[in-house]
Order: structure tokens, then sequence, then C-alpha cells
């Protein structure tokens, strides 16, 4: 029963993927703009000649589809660009950069990956804690000071966009000579870690609080909200009746039941997150995935466009995948 | 126990208040004492390019003159100074130059630097020419523009028969040869690679990325492509140094984080101020504002062939310069440069730009704000009033002008709209939208190039050279499906450039260019909106010695070869007592250089960190106490 | 998200009745948050419909009067932007074109959701699995980013320029339409649920013995009762879509000539306001977000409690 559960979850996420990879596919060759005369802009005098050579450097030139449709007739194409695509991007080579230099797009992804993921794994973690303790107080205790205000804010955080929090935040941080843009000092030289570590923590800190305060509100509300939902449930009014200390109930049924949801429920939330990160990271000159997808959507750069889009997916489809397998596993009715 | 969690609860939000309260006037990054002296300058262009070939942008030739020398540099007025040659001489028929090599001159890796290194770059552009010449269509050095700078000075040959002398032929006399924008590059690093990847040809293309070898007074080092380029002082190099160790130049995002970036000292200078944030910088303490006159305009340009055979204009009107004359008059420059500049610039005329006071010639007839008399003109030209108001072409077809602009360029969108208001008054019809900036390009290709010349009306703008002659290319018929974006031909200008290229008298060449002027001026291919100024701003509390180039309305620094670098000083260099360094806030002793990049002065962050390890330890304190807690009642 | 979710829906929505509207009226008034929220609402609503009745005509840097980037003065209540406009009349104006993409964005939402939902629901088998993985496949997607590569593509596919569709130039239609293309699919998945147990009801099954087409079911007799929840999700896209329209305007992705909150900010961001202080320039389009959205989601949550039938069984 719980392999064949896995199995399921396992296949459904696979699958999702490749759709995800020929959807890419699919809509990269509807963007506009032709992407060689792209590769020379700002170059008024490209000649077709270049045309071409830049065309037969990036695989422009073949067929889209192994079938070619034309006024011969139906014919299979060995050599064409959907074919490359799959079996390039099974390797892992994402293809090279129209601007960036000519580098390979999985190095530009890669370089630009661990701010991102410091930026918003410390963001959702001080979110997480802070939101569930939160949510769950506001919850448990209905109606409360804590509950009135802190549900008022959070709905209020909820409904403010991240760029908006973080020009709020420049705005203030700017007053007290807090860093406001970029990740460290460019081109500091440090003498020792520690000084680093200091450099890159005071430009941590706007950004992060900007991602925190933006999904503390979030999870704040859906926790509340969970919470309220199971003490509504028989065997918490039966703990209750039974005499239970509320803070055992709380610690012991409650808040682990309520977890359930809400934890998936993040999951889930993974892609929206990420249109904070976008905004966020363009704000604070904060140099990751978010600034680097619009600069690729600034400059037409497909290649890295189609990766970061490709990378986000995925990334998305296995959170999921992860909430479900967590989920399964600690709640047996859906193992079924 | 209700009580007491929240009384909790307060203490730490209290604690949280307090500690970051007491945190942050100490929060910066500061790297005093160990950092070596850095200029830091900002700018909201990308830095993408570090072959120099492949230059288009401001930066780009910023960054490749401090890298390189030219043969011959700008000196602070643009005339020609030593560069990588140390003096020079030509023939009585003005035909052979003569360059002498400053001796014993190193490359930055130390290798020695001679003639030969000049005369691979120059035959470069030779190569390229000749490559030109058998290709139908052309064969350009990366982005192509640096070799017409050789090209248009008329070079046929080079030679270098010793190590200090290089030995130039041109095809005709004239002074251009001694302004051009031609990086000397080491040919003992260039020569392995072939031309192609130079060129940006090949599968292969030659980066050219750090450490850079060049005879400039700074050597890129490290380069994060579109976050910034470090530059190391050149130990070999030859001329006078500035107080700089290390160059940075950054790029932003927004304008809004590199302003905050120079009031708060996080950089030392910035290029591409937005007017609002000039006027708050002209109030700031430490900080100078610099208004450059723009060697550039701004443009309404028309695509003058209309919807003839193969291009995709709307309408043939375009094509008629009685019509883009009758526009033109209905084109209120001063309030363009008042609203979309913010009143810093210049309301537009010519085609060469003030900026260039031996060349600019201001226009003989000069149009003014007239409503009245535009309508007047077209009437006479015979656009007539259709049933709703709005003009027929001579088809007979409603007139509606599509006018855009690239996003890249969005300050646009106000010309757009004062142009859809007063040409409403005319009877024209505008749609105006924004166009991705690579979308835009590609629609500006003609025919001839196979392209689809999709646009009625473009606006963008051009930025010239110390010589006008690059701005006066654009709009040759040679350039059609090239530089030409108005795809206007007219055959007196085009003969008119020949001449004043290769005039060595400038009285003369004066006169060919104010023609030139005038011929533009009348046929209207382009109407020249205004001069943008350039707004600039740098910190006046780290280095000294800031210098406009050119003098009169030039800027420090992003100007023309990187001079500007060469005179800083260091204003902490000598240990000065406290009372005479009014720039920092914090009395005491302040060790310097002050390499901190804070206007509060900068301080120690390990209270920061102390703070945050602290404010996490409660934190778990509190959660572990209150889990013991409710654990201690349970056990109860 | 799993599969025994939906089943385990609780009863039944009696078909709407006149009496039903002014018992839910009536306990609708009782929630002070749901209140605040439509009172809030009818505000912007207000706005959105005559701004030239509160302000005067939309200015344009044509008819811009005021000084630039000036602060609040008595001409000037919120004070000016960085080309002299009036920001209260911009942000009054901004009201409309945000309030209206917003809703033409969730009309198109909601509707791709529910016929997708309603049908998936009631056909079931293969129509319902393959409609399903779809809808899946969306949900997973990070749909900002997708609808950030969608508008170029599709702005080029209906070609630029400034045409105008219900008063709204086709840029900005795009952003409706791409909008609606990427946040379907939770709605879709919502009303699936609720037709699979209104699918087994004894009138459904009733029409279908006296000969009804599935067609005509779903329209007269499925329709009318999801609407409820309908409304109780558009309530929530709408909140939804006024955010995406404002990123995707914050990344340059609106339309100057028809200045949306999120285009307004985004101007203020290109002139340097935050950073000039100029708080003026971007805190009002900046708080009316933040107010549509809040009231939007306790108008959504209030009508969530009173019409989803799950919560409404437990209440």
């Amino acid at each position: 029963m719980r392999g064949g559960y896995v199995v399921r979850r396992l296949g459904v996420a696979m699958a999702t993927i490749l759709a995800i990879v020929l959807f890419n596919f699919v809509l990269f060759r509807l963007m506009p703009g032709s992407p060689e005369r792209i590769l020379f802009r700002g170059i008024p005098n490209v000649s077709e000649e270049r045309l071409d050579a830049a065309r037969a450097r990036w695989g422009l030139d073949d067929p889209i589809l192994p079938i070619v449709i034309d006024d011969a007739g139906i014919r299979f194409e060995a050599e064409n660009q959907f074919f490359k695509y799959l079996v390039a991007t099974a390797q892992g080579d994402l293809g090279f950069s129209f601007v960036a230099r000519g580098q390979e797009v999985a190095n530009v992804l890669a370089q630009r990956l661990w701010p991102t993921l410091l930026l918003f794994g410390l963001g959702e973690a001080i979110a997480i804690v802070v939101g569930l303790v939160l949510g769950a107080y506001s919850g448990w205790r209905r109606g409360g000071l804590v509950d009135f205000f802190g549900n008022g804010a959070s709905l209020f955080l909820y409904a403010t966009p991240y760029f908006l929090l973080g020009m709020v935040l420049v705005l203030l941080g700017a007053a007290v000579g807090l860093p406001t843009f970029g990740m460290l000092t460019a081109g500091a030289s440090y003498p020792d870690v520690w000084a680093r570590l200091t450099d890159l923590f005071a430009h941590l800190l706007l950004p992060v609080a900007t991602v925190a305060l933006g999904l503390i509100g979030q999870y704040a509300i859906v926790m509340r909200s969970s919470i309220v939902e199971t003490i509504s449930e028989d065997y918490v009014t039966t703990a209750r009746a039974m005499g239970l200390r509320e803070g055992r109930i709380l610690g012991a049924h409650a808040v682990p039941n309520a977890l359930l949801p809400t934890v998936s429920l993040i999951a889930i939330n993974l892609g929206y997150v990420i249109a904070g990160a976008v905004t966020v990271e363009v704000v604070f000159n904060w140099p990751g995935l978010g600034t680097l997808t619009v600069e690729a959507l600034g400059s037409r750069d497909y290649p890295v466009l189609q990766g970061v889009f490709l990378l986000l997916s995925i990334t998305v489809v296995l959170a999921n995948l992860l909430a479900d397998l967590v989920y399964g596993l600690l709640d047996p009715r859906v193992r079924t | 126990m209700r009580s007491s969690i929240r009384a909790r609860l307060a203490a730490i939000a209290a604690t949280v208040g307090l500690i970051l309260a007491g945190l942050a006037p100490t929060v910066a990054p500061t790297l005093a004492q160990t950092e070596p002296l850095v200029i830091r300058a900002g700018t909201d262009q990308d830095l993408q390019v570090l072959n120099p070939f492949n230059s288009i942008l401001v930066v780009d030739f910023e960054v490749f003159t401090l890298n390189y020398d030219l043969l011959v540099n700008f000196g602070p007025d643009l005339e020609p100074v030593p560069g990588f040659a140390e003096t020079w001489d030509v023939s009585d028929d003005g035909l052979t130059w003569t360059f002498k090599i400053r001796e014993g001159m190193l490359w930055s890796d130390g290798e020695p630097a001679t003639s030969e290194d000049a005369r691979y770059t120059f035959q470069l552009a030779l190569d390229a020419d000749a490559l030109s010449q058998e290709s139908e269509d052309g064969y350009y050095l990366g982005a192509g523009y640096l070799e017409p700078y050789l090209l248009n000075a008329g070079l046929t040959a080079v030679s270098a028969p010793d190590p200090e002398t290089l030995v130039v032929e041109t095809a005709f006399p004239n002074t251009l040869l001694l302004q051009a924008y031609m990086p000397i590059l080491p040919k003992h690093i260039w020569s392995s690679y072939t031309i192609d990847d130079i060129a940006n040809y090949s599968d292969t293309p030659f980066l050219n990325e750090p450490p850079v070898v060049g005879t400039g007074p700074y050597q890129a080092v490290e380069w994060q492509a579109g976050e910034f380029i470090r530059f190391a002082r050149n130990p070999n190099y030859w001329g006078d140094e500035g107080a700089a160790e290390e160059v940075i130049i950054l790029t932003f995002e927004s304008s809004d984080t590199m302003v905050q970036a120079l009031t708060t000292g996080q950089v030392d200078y910035v290029r591409g101020v937005q007017p609002a944030q000039f006027d708050a910088l002209a109030n700031e303490p430490d900080i100078e504002t610099v208004e450059g006159i723009s060697n550039g305009y701004s443009e309404i340009a028309f695509n003058t062939k209309g919807n003839t055979e193969g291009y995709g204009g709307s309408t043939s009107a375009l094509t008629d310069p009685a019509f883009r004359d009758a526009l033109a008059w209905a084109v209120d420059q001063e309030r363009l440069v008042e609203v979309t500049l913010g009143g810093y610039g210049v309301p537009g005329d010519s085609i060469v730009p003030p900026f260039h006071t031996r060349w600019y010639s201001p226009p003989e007839n000069p149009r003014s704000f007239d409503i009245a008399e535009a309508n007047r003109r077209l009437d006479a030209a015979g656009y007539e009033r259709g049933g709703d108001g709005i003009r027929l072409d001579a088809e007979g077809r409603p007139i509606t002008l599509r006018v855009t602009w690239p996003d890249s360029e969005a300050e646009h969108e106000t010309d757009a709209q004062f142009l859809q208001e007063w040409w409403g008054e005319l009877g024209i019809g505008v749609d105006a939208y924004q166009t991705e900036e690579g979308k835009l390009l590609e629609d500006l290709v003609p025919p001839v190039s196979g392209g689809p010349a999709n646009f009625d009306i473009e606006l963008w703008g051009w930025v010239g050279d110390p010589d006008p002659t690059s701005l006066l290319n654009v709009l040759r018929t040679e350039e059609i499906g090239s530089f030409s974006d108005s795809f206007w031909s007219n055959a007196r200008y085009d003969e008119l450039f020949l001449e004043q290229r290769a005039e060595a008298d400038e009285d003369a060449r004066f006169e060919m260019i104010k023609e030139m002027q005038e011929i533009a001026y009348e046929e209207a291919p382009y109407i020249i909106m205004y001069y943008d100024a350039e707004l600039h701003a740098y910190r006046t509390d780290k280095f000294g010695g800031w210098r406009n180039q050119p003098t009169e309305g030039g800027t420090p620094l992003f100007g023309y070869g990187s001079g500007g670098y060469n005179t800083l000083t260091d204003l902490n260099a000598e240990p000065t007592p406290g009372p005479t360094d009014p720039t920092s806030p914090t009395a005491g002793p302040t060790p310097a250089p002050s390499g901190s990049g804070s206007g509060d002065g900068g301080g120690d962050s390990t209270p920061l960190i102390l703070g945050i390890v602290g404010l996490v330890v409660v934190a778990a304190g509190a959660l572990l106490l209150m889990r013991r807690r409710s654990a201690a009642a349970e056990d109860e | 998200m799993t599969a025994g979710v939906d089943t385990a829906l609780g009863p039944v929505v009696a078909p709407a009745q006149p009496r039903g509207l002014r018992v839910f009226l009536r306990r609708y008034a009782r929630r002070g948050d749901g209140m605040l929220g439509a009172v809030i609402l009818a505000v912007f609503a207000l706005l959105a419909i005559a701004p030239d009745l509160f302000v005067g005509p939309l200015e344009t840097v044509v008819t811009a009067t005021g000084q630039r980037l000036a602060p609040p003065t008595d001409g000037f209540p919120l004070g000016t932007d960085h080309v002299g406009r009036d920001v209260l009349n911009l942000t009054v104006h901004g009201a409309r074109v945000s309030m209206i993409i917003g809703l033409l964005a969730t009309v198109v939402t909601v509707v791709i959701g529910a016929v997708v939902g309603v049908v998936s629901g009631f056909v079931g088998g293969r129509v319902d699995g393959v409609l399903m993985r779809i809808t899946d496949f969306f949900l997973v997607l990070p749909t900002f980013v997708l609808a950030l590569i969608l508008t170029p593509i599709i702005r080029d596919l209906v070609g630029s320029g400034s045409r105008e569709i219900l008063g709204i130039r086709m840029t900005l239609i795009v952003i409706v339409v791409v909008i609606g293309v990427t946040s379907w699919s939770s709605t879709a998945r919502i009303i699936r649920g609720q037709t699979l147990s209104l699918r087994e009801r004894a009138f459904v099954d009733r029409a279908r013995v006296i000969g009804a087409g599935s067609g005509h079911i779903m329209v007269t007799h499925i329709l009318p009762n999801v609407l409820n929840l309908i409304v109780a999700n558009a309530v929530l896209v709408f909140a939804g879509a006024v955010l995406t329209e404002t990123t995707l305007s914050f990344v340059g992705l609106g339309d100057p000539f028809q200045p949306s909150w999120g285009q307004l900010l985004e101007a203020a961001r290109r002139a340097g306001a935050p950073g000039l202080g100029a708080w003026w320039d971007f805190l009002p389009p900046g708080l009316c977000i933040v107010l549509v959205v809040f009231a939007f989601t306790l108008v959504g949550a209030a009508l969530d409690d009173l019409l989803n039938p799950r919560r409404r069984a437990r209440a």
C-alpha cells in the first residue's frame, strides 16, 4: 500500500516534469523577436552572413520539429531543434546565454541560485517559525488581543506586495545607514571570513526582513485557521472535557494536526513565493535568480529564461512531491 | 498562565526592538583598515563586455580606456595628448603620419610594449576592411563601432620600421587619425586568436576575460558579468597615477538604489541620475552634482521610405519632406526638455549637438512651435482633412502614425504623449506604444538586409565622439541596412560627408558640415527633440582632484578616456587631526584611509553579529522555557 | 490536494431561493470583518466607476500643472509625481484601471475554471482524467514566471498598438488574458469537487431520467448550485489578480498611457521616489493596493464561511 502511494506520486511528478520540459520548448519557440537578431542587439550593422553564422552556431538553422512539412511533402529530419533540446536538457545542458558573454546557462543559473536560496531560505525559515507560532497562538486564543492585532497585521501583510514592503524598508533602511543593495560590498577584500560574513549579514538584513514579513502573514493566517478548525474537532473537545491542561492540548493535539495542512500549503505556495523573489531581488539589487529573470526578460535572453523557468518549475514539482510524501507518511488516511 | 505567556512575548518583543534600535546605526560594511583605496563608480548600464570590439555602451568605452591606451589619448579638453604614442608628426602632404612610441614602456604583464603592438592593432582594422570588401554583407570587428574610426581617417597601410616608430599612411589628409577610438592591444596575447575569434564570428569568441593585459592605468582583474568589474592598478603604468589603488565599476538595476549607494558612501561616483534625484542630491552634504552637456541627441526618426516596396510604413506621407517639416512645426522642444528631462537638457535642432562648439551650426531658418503654421503647411502640401477631422494621405487614407520607442528608454513615453496631443491638433492620429528593444531592433531592419522596416516613427538617440563624423555618418545612404534607421537618402549630403572627411582645413570643413546640418534640418528625416544632459554626481569627502572633461560642460568620469581617474587625490592621505576632517560625523580617531562605505562614518559591526546571536539565543531560550513550562505543568 | 477530500465534501446546497438571499445578507451583515471589507470595496468601486467625478479627467504629462515631485500642498493634497502630475488624480484613476483589469481577469479566470471544473466533475471518466492532469499541471507551474514570459509572447501575437477593448488598451488586455490563463486551475479544482457531489444528487438523477442532455443538466442544474462557490472563489481570485497585475506592471510590463497602481509604483521607483523620501509618490497607490486586497480577503473569508457548504455544515 505504502509503496504504491509513493510510486504513484513519483510517477505523477515525473510526468509533470516531462510535461514542463515539453511546454518549455513550445513556449520559447513562440517568443517574439528572432533570437539571432537579439544576439546582436545594439549592433545595427549586422550582415546576413553574420546572422547565418549565428544561427548555425546556436542551432537555430535546424528545423524546429523532426517532422518537416513543406512543398516537398512530409519528411523526417534527424537534425532538429526538438531532439537536440531533449537530449541536451536530459544531460543538464541548457545551452549558452545570449548576452552573459556566452556562458553556459547552467553555470549562470548555478551562480545565481545560491544567493536566492540564502535569501529565501532565511526568509522562509523566519516566516515559518514566527508565522506558525503567531498563527497557533492567535487561533488558540481566538478573539484575544494577540489574535486581533496579529490577525489584522497578518491580513495586511498578506495584502502587501513584496516590492512595496521592500520599497518601504529601503526608505527606512537608508535612513539608518543599512546597506540597501547587493549581497556584498562590491569588490571588497576581507581580512578574514568573519568580516565577510559580517558584510553579508548587513546586506541580508533588509531583504530577508522583506521576505519574512511578506510570508509571515500568509503562514499565520493558514496556521490560525487550521488551529481553529482542529480545536473544534471532537477529540480536542473531549480532551478539554477530560480536563487536560490547555498547553498540553495545544502542544500534543492541536498543533501537530494543524501543522499538516499548513506544511503542505507552504510547499504548494512555493510557486507564489517565486513571484515575490523576482520583485524583492529587483528592489534590493540582489544578485539572485529574480534579478536574473528580469535581466533576461529585458534582454530577451531566451536560453536563460528557459533555464530559469525549467529550474523553478521542477523545484516546485519536487517541493509538492515532498509535501505529498510527508503528508502520506504522517496521515495514514491518504495512503490508500 | 495566560498572562505569563503574554508577558514573555512582550518581553521578547521589547528585547528585539531594543537590539534592533541599538544596532541600526552601527550596521555598515566596514572594511576600513585592510582595504586598499578604492574608487567605486556606479552606472545603470550593463557590464557585459571586456573585448573592446564588442563595445556599444558608454560604460564599455570607459572599461576599455581604463585597460588600454589609445594611440593618442584625449586630453582635458579633448585635445590630442600622448597615449601609446609619445609624439607624432605628419608629412607635408598630410598623408604619412609618424608616431614615436614611448621607449621602455611595458605591458601590465611585464612584456615590452612596442610599435609592433600598435601595428598589429591597426592591421586588424585593415584586415577586417579587406574581408568586408570580399563579403557581400561586410565584415565587422565585434559590434563594428571601432574600426570605422581608422577607416574614416582613410587608413591604407601601417608599418613598424623599428620598435619605437609607427608609420601610418592615409588616403587623404585629415585629423581624424588623432581622434581614433582604437585601443592598442598586446600582440603577444591577441595574436594567438584568429580574427574571427576576435571579431566574434567564430564558435570560440575571444572574450578577453580577466586578468586583462594592457598599458592603461588600471587592469580588469575580476568580472562578475552584469554586476561589477574590479580593476587593479597597472604596476607598469607609464603616466601620472591617481590615488585610487583599485577601480570598481558597478551596475545598478535601478537608479534609486544607485543614488542611495552614493549618499550612504557605498559608491563614490554615479552616472545616470534621474532629474528629481539630481535636484535632491544638490542639497546633500559632501556630494557634488555635475550637469554635463551631452554629445548626442534624442530624435523623432521617420521611416522615410514609408510604405514603398518592401518597407512597412503605414502611409506614403512619411516619404514627403513637406509632411515631416509640417509635423516638426508642431513639436515644442522646450516643453519636452522641461517635462521629459526635468529641465536638464537643451532643446534640439541640428544633428550635430552644440557640444561640438567648432562644428555645431544652428539652422538658418529655425522652426518655432506653431500649430497654426503646421496646419497651414499640411494644407498647402495637400493633406486634406477627412470627415472625422483626420487628414488623408495621397491615397486618400486617414493618417495615423505609429510612434514607438524601446523599453530601455522608457522616458520617451512622455514625449509620445506630447506628440499625441500636438499632432492630434493637426488631424494626425498617433498610436503610441513601447516596444521591447530586441523586437524594435528587428523591426528597424530595412528590406535590403532582409528586414521589414516595420515602423512609422521611432524615438531613440545617438551618442557621438569628440569628432562629429560618427554622428554625421548615421544619415548616409550607404548606411541603409547598417546604421541608418530613417532610410533617408540625399546625394548632396553623401557627397559632402566624403568631402568633409578628407578636409584638413577646419574652416573649409566647417562650411561642409554646416551645409550637411542644413540639409538634414530642412528634409527632417530626424526631428531632433533635445540634447539630453549627462547627470552625474560624486562624493567630495574621499577623493579630490575631480576634473571635468572637457572643462566646459564636461564630467569627471565616463567621458573620453581614463584621464579622470589619474588626477584623483586621496583626501585622507595625510594623517590630519580630528577637527580638520569635517566629513566624519563620529568624533575621535578615525584611521585613514576611510575605506568604509557608509555615510555614518562606519563602525564595527561585530555588535550586530553579537546582537543577532543574542537574539537567537533569547528566542530559543524563550521557546525552550515555554516548552519546559508546559511539560512541567503536564507532569504535575 | 488528495482525492479523498473531494468526496468528503459535506452535503448540500439547495437551489437558490429569494428567501435564502435575504437570510444570507442578514448573516453577512453580522460579520464585522466582512462588512468592513465590503465598505472599503464599495468606496473603491465608486472611485473606479466615476473617477472624473472626484478628481476630474486623468492628468497626463500634457495637462500636468504641478511642480516636479512636490510634497503635498493645498492644490495637490497628495503631492505631485516626477512630471508634475497630481498624485491624487493618478491614484483615483489608477483605481479604475486596476479594478477593471482585476475584474476582467477574474471573469476570464472564473469562466475557464468553472467550465473546466463543471465539465470535468460532471462528465467524469477519461475527460475528467485529462482535464485534471492539465489542471494539476497548471497548479504546480510557477504562474508568475509563466505570466512574465507569456505577456511578451501574446503581445507579439495580437500586435502592439493602442487599440482598445472596453476602454482598455490592448497591452493591458493581454495582461488580463495572461492572468486568466495562468490562474484558473485552483478554481477548477474547487468547482469540480462540488460538481462531483452534486452529480450524485437526486434532482440531477431526475433530470437525467426525464431525458435531459448533459449540457442542459450542467447549465440548468449544476451551474446554479455551484454559483455560490464561484462567487466566493471569485472574490479571492480578484485579490490575486490585482496583485499579479501590480507585480507585472512593477517589472515593466504595464502601460504608461493607462496607469494602474502597479504602473504608478513602477514609475515612482524609476524616478527614484523611495530614495528621495518622496513617500507621497508611491505610498498612496501602494496603500490602495493593500487596502483593496485586504478588503477582498476579508470579504472572501466571510463569503467562504457563509457559502462554502463544507464550512456551513460545520458552523
